[in-house]
């Protein structure tokens, strides 16, 4: 069995995407960019990457700040004790059903609670082998496009490398799915420029 | 709209909360009237200026005082001096021992006749930290429901009732977190240590069993040795003060003008221990005042060790005092160590809070506590549907909360 990795449950959800939200100590594993999936059942699952983390202060918290210090034990206290989640903000681009990868919208959302889980290697290699997921984030109004493409290219790239081992034909995946954007975006300058500042740190 | 010729008054036929013109004329003429407050507040502070000079290390004399008093009305309620003058003060001791803090807080919800069921929930809040050990500090809640005839036969079904009974929940859940903990174990409570029969408590064999409870519990914190004690923020009373007032009164003559013209009308004990006091300051910032005894009818039931002390604490910083009161029973009191990491436990605790200084672990023991309304409704409805499937009746809410309960005006 594959080992999951549990990042976090569902607050709220809507077709285009998702809020999840996980406890400061769960936060080492889920990163911006990265590709996550909420399985519904055994044979449908949605696809999403996600394109924001926050934590929300409260007026304890802007209390605290204007001490001198705050000791460990303090912020231990408000990391792992007090109820302030983590939120992870995740724009839908896909979804599995009976094995089938879809890069359209999911038709039903997630429901409140259920687990969120990060994509392994074999995962993500899966479901980027297509290109057809990138017009969600292209599209998306709330995110910053170039940052969560740059990101997931990163990301997807480390994976598809790891692949390589596996009679996965990775070759070129970062260059093929570059030009995909370009060719997505040759339309909008702005954002094509703004998006290709980002790869650039990526190159 | 129309107006009344004789007053100058404007009565609203469109309904409107307040009558904003009325309440406006009236904030006029207390703002007329403050010239003459101040007047008086400010030779009510000059005599409590010289009555604390003269009389602060007249210990013994003011000791005398204050028998006569209980002699002439057992129920006078004023600070008892031990030995220190009045006028002492104490630096934050330091503070390098480990010790474990414990806070609790008590919330409530108390049956409304209006609601459909009838029940009241206690919840209790407590933290426990360990400072500078780097370990999480550890929550625990304790939540009693009571329902049906278990709210009479508890006297729940007051607001009085319900305090008293969730000030025993605070102590006894110190008590049980404290089992097993190695000294020094600090723990501490929002409000006054000795629990108060408020007036609306119509059952007093209730109360005492109550009290009763309560003062075994302080017994078992005493027997273990866990410091104990209660921080009264922003405190009203002015016990300090009305020591001060029996100098100026013949006693047993004049006993009555303590209640109906007392000579330190203005002054509370919170202005003489700093705050506003523009003519002096008793405690430097993180100092303590001088060790009390508490003169109360309540001395017959907190008696020996259990007797109830207290001091003043200024929390705050250069310029801007702010006095705490915290009571302490006696067997604190006698020892200088534990008095001493009380001291430095709460001064620290209120610098963790920063510009407004409260005890951090108290105010986390109440976010942990505080019974929310919407819990209070998801309590109600899980209970309603808890009763129906056990087929037992249920009443309806008055149609006066459902009134109250309606929408306001909405726009699309």
């Amino acid at each position: 069995m594959n080992h999951q990795i549990e990042i976090g449950r569902l607050l709220r959800a809507g077709t285009t995407g998702f809020i999840a939200g996980c406890r400061v100590n769960q936060l080492d594993a889920p990163s911006f960019g990265a590709l996550v999936r909420a399985p519904l059942s055994d044979s449908y699952q949605i696809y999403g990457l996600i394109h924001d983390i926050h934590i929300d202060d409260d007026g304890l918290v802007r209390q605290l700040v204007t001490a001198d210090g705050v000791s460990d034990e303090v912020m231990k206290d408000n990391r792992e004790r007090r109820i302030v989640p983590v939120e992870m903000s995740v724009l839908a681009v896909g979804y599995e059903q009976d094995g089938k990868i879809f890069h359209l919208l999911p038709p039903r959302p997630p429901l409140s609670l259920d687990m969120i889980y990060l994509c392994n290697d074999k995962d993500v290699v899966r479901f980027t082998e297509k290109f057809g997921y990138l017009r969600h984030v292209l599209n998306a109004k709330d995110a910053p496009i170039g940052e969560v493409i740059a990101a997931h290219i990163l990301q997807a790239g480390k994976a598809w490398k790891m692949e390589s081992g596996k009679h996965v034909n990775t070759e070129g995946w970062i260059e093929k799915v570059t030009q995909e954007v370009i060719t997505l975006l040759r339309d909008d300058y702005p954002t094509l420029m703004n998006v290709l500042g980002a790869l650039a740190d990526i190159s | 709209m129309y107006f009344s010729p004789n007053a100058a008054t404007i009565l609203h036929k469109c309904s409107m909360p307040i009558n904003y013109q009325e309440i406006y004329t009236q904030i006029k003429q207390v703002g007329q009237g403050a010239k003459e407050r101040r007047k008086k507040k400010e030779e009510s502070q000059e005599l409590a200026q010289r009555l604390l000079e003269t009389y602060s290390s007249q210990v013994d004399f003011l000791r005398s005082k204050v028998d006569s008093a209980k002699t002439a009305d057992a129920n006078i309620r004023c600070a008892v001096p031990l030995g220190e003058a009045l006028a002492s003060h104490y630096p934050t001791p330091d503070s390098a021992t480990q010790a474990t803090l414990i806070a609790a807080d008590g919330s409530q919800s108390i049956a409304d006749r209006h609601s459909p069921v009838q029940f009241c929930v206690i919840n209790v809040g407590a933290i426990s930290m360990k400072p500078n050990s780097g370990e999480t500090p550890s929550v625990d809640v304790e939540s009693e429901l009571f329902f049906g005839d278990a709210i009479e036969e508890n006297g729940l079904t007051t607001d009085g009732g319900v305090a008293l009974r969730r000030d025993l929940a605070e102590r006894s859940v110190i008590e049980r977190l404290s089992k097993g903990l190695s000294a020094p174990v600090v723990s501490f409570t929002d409000g006054t240590l000795e629990i108060f029969r408020a007036k609306d408590i119509d059952n007093p064999s209730m109360y005492r069993n109550t009290v009763d409870a309560y003062i075994s519990v302080l017994s078992r914190l005493q027997g273990r040795g866990i410091i104990s004690a209660g921080y009264i923020d922003k405190p009203s009373s002015s016990l300090v003060v009305k020591l001060l007032e029996l100098t100026q009164i013949t006693i047993p003559e004049e006993m009555e003008k303590l209640r109906s013209t007392p000579p330190l009308k203005y002054v509370t004990d919170r202005w003489l221990f700093g705050y506003n006091n523009k003519l002096f300051q008793l405690l430097p910032p993180g100092h303590r005042s001088a060790i009390f005894k508490i003169q109360s009818s309540s001395e017959k039931s907190y008696k020996g060790v259990l007797e109830l002390h207290f001091f003043y604490l200024n929390v705050g910083t250069q310029g801007h005092p702010w006095p705490v009161r915290v009571e302490i029973p006696r067997w604190v009191v006698d020892d200088h160590q534990q008095l001493d990491l009380l001291h430095a436990v709460l001064v620290e605790q209120c610098r963790m809070m920063g510009s407004k200084p409260y005890p951090y672990l108290l105010h986390r023991a109440h976010e942990t506590a505080v019974v929310k309304n919407e819990e209070k409704q998801q309590i109600e409805q899980l209970l309603s549907m808890e009763l129906r499937k056990n087929n037992e009746e249920l009443d309806e809410g008055s149609n006066k909360q459902s009134a109250k309960d309606l929408k306001g005006r909405t726009r699309m």
